[in-house]
């Protein structure tokens, strides 16, 4: 990992642009869901999934080949959000809370193969719930989960992406799981 | 102090939150013999898990894809702003070029000149303090000469309020 990070390093020093075509195909979906979770709405994770590989572009040189290039990807995201969701309301992340008020779910439950119909219905319906409960979690919780969880990053990691102590993101995962909890039994949709 | 029975609920249900689906697992349990022991002995926190698990694996099995067409676009403003970003630098290597090449000639005239001054002053027999006064005179000279150019000619402009008088 450590070369692949070297690498990388090098190349965002040289502005490749062929590197960033790799790294954009490479890292699409992971970094389109975590801005869809951080954010909450779509349009906006979108524009801002751009915005991230263009500071990329930019800022390439301060990449740091010690961590993994997915950490400095996803606290590069982060800050963009942040700033996006300042210019529109003058907050921290909490202020991507309130923004649910879209018609549209960012989160599409799919249909999932391979299965019997009750199972896929289940599945689906699980889906459904865990959907709606992200979308009422404060945002900073559903970053701990979805970098968690999703992204399988360690503790440490997500520690770095959210510029926040261990003990937070600890505490952070424990009461978002707890808060999801509830909607997996079916809690109001 | 003596855990209270909370705590030892509190303290399960943090393992099982940071440890995730995987640890929570039967097999995995063994390993945290503590943590075995009270999911024995507490339905709550034995569901807490089940549900934990389930949780994690509906979160996982939520697809939020990027499209092709997001993806292209990406890859082409980034490449239209990696060109930009070039441009940029060989416009600024080309200044830093020039200010080099300006301050290089401007140090060789100065030297030259100065040994013209010196070499006239001795010839007509003058006081170095005489033709050094003329040298920073003849140096400052184009500098004064254009500001008093330009203050001419700003003053020969007519004032801007009576160009939009009808």
């Amino acid at each position: 990992m450590a070369q692949e990070s070297t690498e990388i390093a090098r190349g965002l020093r040289r502005r490749d642009p062929d590197l960033l075509d790799r790294l954009i195909e490479q890292y699409q979906h992971r970094l389109l869901r975590y801005l869809v979770y951080l954010t909450g709405r779509r349009e906006l994770a979108e524009d801002l999934f751009q915005e991230t590989w263009i500071r990329v572009l930019e800022r390439g040189h301060q990449f740091n080949d010690k961590y993994a290039f997915s950490t400095w990807l996803f606290a590069v995201a982060r800050n963009l959000a942040i700033d996006a969701m300042r210019r529109k309301q003058p907050s921290s992340l909490d202020g991507l809370m309130n923004n649910n008020d879209d018609d549209d779910a960012p989160f599409d439950v799919p249909a999932i193969a391979h299965a019997s119909a009750f199972d896929l219905t289940l599945q689906r319906e699980q889906g459904e719930h865990i959907a709606a409960g992200m979308q009422h979690l404060p945002a900073e919780y559903r970053e701990a989960l979805v970098l968690r969880f999703q992204e399988g990053m360690s503790l440490e990691e997500i520690a770095t992406v959210a510029r926040v102590p261990l003990g937070t993101v600890k505490s952070r995962i424990y009461r978002g799981l707890s808060a999801l909890e509830p909607w997996l039994r079916g809690a109001p949709l | 102090m003596k855990p209270t029975n909370n705590d030892a609920h509190e303290r399960a249900r943090q393992l099982i939150a940071l440890a995730g689906p995987e640890a929570v697992s039967a097999d995995r349990l063994s390993s945290n013999a503590w943590l075995a022991a009270h999911l024995e002995g507490c339905a709550s926190c034995r569901a807490f898990a089940a549900n934990s698990v389930d949780a994690i694996h509906a979160l996982r099995a939520i697809p939020i894809a990027a499209g092709r067409a997001l993806v292209s676009t990406t890859q082409l403003r980034v490449r239209h702003r990696a060109l930009e970003l070039q441009r940029q630098r060989e416009r600024l290597w080309l200044v830093a070029v020039c200010c080099v090449a300006v301050a290089l000639s401007a140090l060789v005239s100065t030297f030259v000149l100065w040994r013209g001054f010196e070499w006239i002053a001795a010839r007509a027999h003058l006081a170095s303090s005489v033709w050094q006064v003329a040298f920073l005179v003849f140096c400052v000279m184009p500098t004064l000469i254009t500001a008093m150019l330009l203050l001419a000619k700003d003053n020969q402009l007519p004032p801007h309020t009576d160009s939009y008088r009808g």
